[in-house]
């Protein structure tokens, strides 16, 4: 079995989840011109941005002989759940012989669920899988630990160095074996981190942008334009709604993700039910960014995306009644970069003088 | 004491349940206002009024509400379809609609009434869906419940008689309650067949009859100004129409078991199921999947129908109908189309 997976966030922990348990992995390419293309070619026109990046994805990975792709389920209403699907569809028709292992909730099939489990555990024993899981989960904790730093310290220094240290510190992970290797490498990198903190500034001239959205475009820097470098290098710091940590922690670890709910909930003041994808979870991160006292919204979406079209209409009313200015971006693969950079020029002016008049 | 005035958008699914709404509402002595069809002035104003990428047939509902909003209802009665199957739900923006109403549009007057559906079938009769819509106009649970029943026994008449071949379109212009019974019961009783069914229907000269299953969800097929009137123009180049309101539901069932994993979208899942239905039927000569810009199952579910028609040697067209669509581009699709298959069918 040579398999792989699409390309989302810091992908290292899949491939090292896969890797561990004795797979022979083929690392995905992060996603560029080229893939999109591709990806725009062989899918429908209507279908969001994320599933057309990740036929590219798969695609490439044909010429690579990968023969199993891994890929997260879901029941849904949102379209992503059933990308594995139609995905198959896809490359059937194009004439791939290849399989396409969608991991769905247990709750949907039981025994489907079983045996994908059973087929990706590999020979490892239970006891190794556990061991495997933990290593996998601390490795996602410290590379968002160090992910967070990043995002603030490099609204006020130089956004080279910072680079630097978060590509390297990614390397170093690649290598690791065990939890200890992990928390070894994490506290390197956060010693390393540590000078650069004299650079902030005192707290009332500190500015801070949450960013929420669609799950993809809002951890996928390769597709949304590198928005959270764009907003650092106006001097705002970034914090996001979502990182892969509470993503795990929302859909396999049962029970640990209490505080996130509390969030979420909030968001039943705009949204009344669960209306799939991360919609009214959204709404809650953004009533809970300004309670943390934000100064502004990023809302960013794929185009079309059903759940977060919903959250979009009832943005504006959120915006007047919590007092913050939010942007909603849509992206697909017409989005150029220097549109994206106007608007979040033109938001990020409009914050400060806002703020600058108010002072006066 | 005066009716009070019921407004009821004339968009999504009520071309589903409009004789259920009808029957419902004058049961219970309130006058149901229906908004007028859909017309460049309306969905002018719904466009305006909604974000410029959401679908369609959302921008042609926002356009309803704010004509039933200048009609003086005393109430708007938009349900939150949440779910008509068990463990299956309705696209997210059905799912969301109450709240992007309540929250995009701050010039509605009118009070918006708002049950949330959750029933385990199409029977969308159960009191608990209709507790608000009794709480605010103050209706008793007995009296509701009577009305609901009766709501029930006709519109599965009314649904009886499509899964017979006709068409939702034969009922959908009438607005009145005994124009409407009266309809029924002609047609339970009429020997004419439906025109899906009948042997002969007028063609140019002595063409060949073409079949065409028009795959697509009530309120795009049956929007006569949305669909640019597609089903009276393919009627007069000889077509005999196919919807997937005409399939039963144990067809439609017995071809999603097929799939391992069935769509989240009740009835995206009932177009695949009549589609593949159609695709293996030998009657049909084509498939159009009629689909609205921006509709999100859609762009899923017409990916897997674009393959599968292939694997079963159909004849396969999507249409796709938006905002600005002009006549023209449907007739010469619709014509080159219907010709094509025409001259196979007469080679033959």
């Amino acid at each position: 079995m040579r398999l792989s997976f699409p390309y989302m966030g810091p992908t290292i922990v899949y491939k090292k989840l896969f890797e561990l348990l004795g797979h022979d992995v083929v690392m995905p390419p992060k996603p560029n011109k080229e893939i999109i293309d591709l990806g725009v070619k062989y899918s429908p026109e209507f279908a969001c941005f994320p599933f057309k990046v990740i036929t590219g994805i798969y695609l490439k990975l044909m010429e690579k002989n990968v023969n199993t792709l891994v890929t997260s389920g879901g029941h849904g209403p949102c379209r992503a759940g059933y990308y594995g699907e139609v995905h198959k569809k896809i490359l059937k028709d194009l004439g791939y012989d290849v399989e396409i292992i969608v991991i769905d909730s247990p709750h949907d099939d039981y025994k489907y669920f079983y045996d994908i489990v059973k087929r990706l555990k590999g020979d490892s024993s239970w006891f190794k899988v556990a061991k495997v899981i933990k290593t996998i989960y601390d490795l996602t904790r410290a590379l968002d630990e160090i992910e967070k730093k990043i995002e603030v310290l490099r609204a006020y220094s130089d956004s080279g160095k910072i680079n630097r240290i978060w590509m390297d510190a990614q390397q170093d992970f690649y290598q690791i074996k065990s939890a200890a290797e992990v928390k070894e490498i994490k506290n390197k990198y956060l010693n390393k981190l540590e000078k650069f903190k004299t650079s902030i500034p005192p707290e009332n001239e500190r500015y801070r942008i949450g960013i929420i959205g669609e799950i993809y475009v809002v951890l996928e820097q390769s597709i949304n334009n590198q928005i959270e470098e764009k907003v650092n290098r106006f001097g705002f710091e970034v914090e996001r709604s979502q990182y892969l940590t509470d993503w795990v922690r929302d859909n396999a670890l049962p029970f640990t993700g209490k505080d996130l709910e509390e969030i979420e909930a909030k968001g039943e003041e705009f949204i009344e039910i669960e209306i799939g994808g991360h919609a009214r979870g959204n709404i809650g991160h953004a009533i809970d960014f300004k309670e943390k006292g934000f100064d502004g919204i990023i809302h960013l979406k794929p185009f079309g995306c059903l759940p977060e079209l919903v959250s979009q209409s009832v943005m504006d009313d959120l915006s007047e009644k919590y007092e913050i200015p939010v942007l909603t971006i849509s992206i697909d693969e017409q989005t150029a970069d220097a549109n994206v950079l106007t608007r979040v020029e033109a938001f990020l002016d409009m914050i400060k003088e806002k703020d600058y008049r108010e002072v006066m | 004491m005066k009716n009070r005035k019921i407004g009821i958008p004339r968009a999504l699914l009520y071309y589903y349940y409009f004789p259920f709404w009808l029957k419902l509402l004058t049961e219970l002595n309130l006058e149901p206002v229906i908004s007028d069809s859909t017309s460049r002035e309306l969905l002018d104003k719904g466009v305006k009024k909604s974000l410029s990428e959401i679908c369609v047939p959302i921008k042609v509902m926002i356009g309803h509400l704010i004509n039933l909003d200048q009609k003086e209802v005393d109430y708007i009665f938009l349900p939150r379809f949440r779910s008509i199957r068990k463990g299956v739900v309705l696209c997210p923006k059905f799912l969301g609609l109450p709240d992007m109403v309540k929250h995009s549009l701050p010039g509605l007057n009118t009070e918006l009434i708002s049950d949330q559906i959750d029933s385990k079938n199409d029977n969308i009769a159960d009191y608990s869906n209709h507790q608000k819509l009794a709480a605010v106009l103050d209706i008793p649970k007995k009296e509701m419940k009577r009305a609901l029943k009766k709501a029930s026994e006709f519109w599965q008449r009314y649904r009886k008689l499509l899964y017979k071949g006709y068409l939702v379109d034969d009922f959908a212009k009438i607005e009145d309650i005994e124009a409407l019974e009266s309809l029924i019961s002609k047609f339970e009783t009429d020997n004419n067949l439906p025109q899906s069914k009948r042997k002969k229907i007028k063609t140019a000269g002595k063409e060949e009859i073409v079949d065409i299953a028009l795959i697509g969800y009530v309120y795009n097929v049956f929007d006569q100004y949305i669909n640019m009137d597609i089903i009276n123009k393919l009627k007069e180049m000889g077509v005999r129409v196919h919807t997937f309101s005409m399939v039963a539901e144990e067809i439609i069932e017995k071809e999603l078991s097929r799939l391992r994993k069935p769509m989240f979208w009740e009835f995206t899942n009932k177009l695949y199921g009549a589609a593949e239905h159609y695709f293996k039927n030998d009657k049909i000569d084509g498939v159009i999947h009629l689909t609205a810009f921006g509709c999100g199952p859609d762009s899923m579910l017409g990916q897997i129908l674009e393959v599968d028609a292939k694997e079963n040697n159909k004849a396969f067209m999507t249409l796709r109908i938006d905002e600005q669509t002009g006549e023209s581009h449907i007739i010469t699709r619709i014509e080159a189309f219907i010709d094509l298959l025409r001259l196979k069918k007469e080679k033959n």
